[in-house]
């Protein structure tokens, strides 16, 4: 089995390439840091001995992922899994930021995880199933002042990942979509998550069980994952409770979160 | 004059131990990971001992990449300044985390901080060690007892537990000495780990929080201050003779647990090798 994964260089994407290789899975990895991109494939090469074919990759160029794929095609690769994790996560009011900023979170988090979808499936095996994992977030639950353009970027992967896996199932495809809250991927993460406080705490979920648990639903063929008892409580409240007042509460809370922050 | 590099030197029982080698007249080579930590602590212990030679690097341990550059530097360093002559290194960096990280590497930052960037550091400078019939001093702890090495999984991706991980890294502090002893005694190089006791030190504060933080709050009260280990380090080193036990507490022979043993010590360097690729290193140099 071969599982490509994006922005494996990142906090998420280690945890998972190392999960992956951990079941003996050879990996396809691609981020934007060629470095980064080297010393974790050096890693799990030295840890369990799979094959690890690595090439960064600017998603959001079009020809870059050209060559990206013309590269797996050159090694001789067919895909099993394709794990969308490139995303950006920038906080903070919509007139805080320049408009660079803001498209940048719609191009990647959007336009180019759809492009290397698109692109990746092109590489699937033609007799075997093939899954397909968004990362999107808990984020993608509610309207989220503050992380507007962020929170509706993975609403939109969200929605499309369930409309995707219908569309495709009599492809041999299943789509997952993963929605997790806090994740304790780097330590400045920590820190963000003791900011705040218990809540904090509360939705945060171990990286190592967010990995695990989430190849083994992808393989079960599951469509929405939301790791923690407490997320899951959320994800339902985001259902029932009106969004506009949703909007009212996260407010409130995030801004008070960035003072202590800041 | 001899030289001693100290990691984990810009707080707690590194800091302590580096005055106490200066005030004995070592020239100090510490490592810390903040620059304004280092260069901070570097200017405070100059100032302290204005004849001492005191010079800080900065590294992130936690990288393999960060520690092999810095064991280039610091071998640089003491082949220009030190007749390329080390009395000791101490490897003494160390963290607890709260959750399960990964460092660049892809490796368990606890593992990699604690264990693997001594093992990589101390083969970087083993030249210089040799050079000057050093000794390698690794900070252990007593909680290496009690507890055996999960070699099944050994980055703990399964169950992660703080206090476990912690536990297991300062047993593989002790049989990376164990495992260095037998390599290198015969080269004149030296090695014994030291139970430093409980030491009121912020370690359990740091890139923690929660429970950890709640309960390394209470306890670290109870700890002696970071200059009674530090003698102890002092005084090993001072020593005329090379330490002879495998585990001291404090500057004293104490008993260390039975998993301390060779088996272990054996299958723990064989991985550290695979892992960081240190036999290729020395290979090249
Ligand atoms: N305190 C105790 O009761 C106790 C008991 C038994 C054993 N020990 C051991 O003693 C050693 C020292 O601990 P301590 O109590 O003195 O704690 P500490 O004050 O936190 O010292 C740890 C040192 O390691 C440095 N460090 C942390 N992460 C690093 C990284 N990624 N790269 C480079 N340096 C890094 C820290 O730098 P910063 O100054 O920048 O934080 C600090 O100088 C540890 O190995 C610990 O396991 C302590």
């Amino acid at each position: 089995m071969t599982v490509m994964i994006t922005g494996a260089a990142g906090g998420l994407g280690r945890a998972f390439a190392m999960e992956c290789a951990a079941r003996g899975h050879d990996l396809l990895l691609t981020d934007l840091s060629a470095e980064g991109l080297g010393r974790v494939s050096q890693g799990i090469r030295r840890l369990y001995g799979v094959r690890v074919f690595e090439k960064s990759c600017d998603i959001t160029d079009e020809r870059a992922v050209d060559e990206l794929i013309a590269y797996a095609n050159g090694a001789g690769l067919r895909l099993d899994m394709l794990l969308n994790v490139a995303g950006l996560d920038r906080e903070g009011g919509f007139l805080e930021r320049g408009f660079g900023d803001i498209s940048a979170i719609l191009r990647v988090n959007v336009e180019a995880t759809l492009r290397v979808t698109h692109r990746a499936l092109s590489l699937r095996r033609a007799d075997g199933r093939f899954h397909i994992v968004f990362v999107s977030s808990l984020a993608s639950m509610y309207p989220m002042p503050l992380k507007a353009t962020y929170a509706a970027s993975k609403r939109f992967l969200l929605d499309f990942s369930i409309a995707l896996g219908r569309e495709l199932e009599r492809e041999n495809v299943s789509v997952l979509a993963l929605c997790p809250g806090g994740m304790p991927t780097r330590d400045d993460c920590i820190r963000a998550i003791e900011a705040q406080g218990f809540w904090g705490r509360a939705t945060t979920t171990a990286l190592e069980t967010v990995t695990r648990r989430t190849i083994a639903k992808a393989l079960r063929g599951k469509k929405v994952y939301v790791p923690g008892a407490v997320n899951l409580l959320f994800s339902i409240l985001g259902k029932v409770v009106p969004p506009l007042a949703v909007a009212k509460l996260v407010y409130r809370r995030w801004s008070s979160v960035q003072k202590k922050l800041a | 004059m001899k030289t001693v590099v100290v990691t984990g030197a810009t707080s707690g029982i590194g800091l302590a131990a580096c005055r106490e080698l200066a005030k004995l007249g070592y020239g100090i080579i510490g490592v810390g990971r903040n620059a304004d930590r280092c260069a901070g602590t570097a200017e405070a212990l100059q100032g302290e001992f204005p004849e001492a030679s005191i010079a800080y690097f900065c590294a992130d341990l936690s990288r393999q990449a960060e520690v092999l550059r810095v064991g280039r530097e610091i071998r640089s360093h003491v082949e220009e300044k030190c007749e390329g002559k080390l009395r000791a290194l101490v490897s003494n960096a160390g963290g607890v985390r709260s959750y399960y990280t990964t460092t660049e590497d892809g490796y368990e930052t606890v593992f990699a901080l604690n264990h693997l960037a001594g093992f990589l550091l101390s083969h970087a400078l083993l030249p210089c060690l040799k050079a000057g019939g050093g000794r390698l001093l690794v900070t252990s702890s007593a909680s290496h007892k009690g507890t055996r090495v999960n070699w099944r999984d050994i980055m703990f991706r399964r169950r992660y537990n703080p206090l476990a991980v912690y536990k297991q890294s300062k047993l593989l502090n002790a049989l990376f000495a164990f495992g260095f002893r037998d390599r290198f005694s015969g080269l004149g190089v030296s090695a014994a780990c030291v139970d430093p006791g409980l030491v009121r030190t912020e370690i359990g504060l740091k890139d923690t929080g929660g429970l950890v933080k709640f309960v390394w709050g209470l306890r670290m009260k109870r700890g002696v201050e970071p200059e009674v280990p530090a003698r102890a380090f002092a005084r090993l080193i001072d020593a005329e003779e090379p330490p002879r036990a495998l585990y001291y507490r404090g500057a004293k022979p104490a008993r260390h647990s039975r998993q301390v043993n060779r088996k272990n010590a054996d299958r723990l360097w064989n991985l550290s090798e695979q892992l960081s690729g240190a036999h290729r290193e020395e290979a090249k140099t």
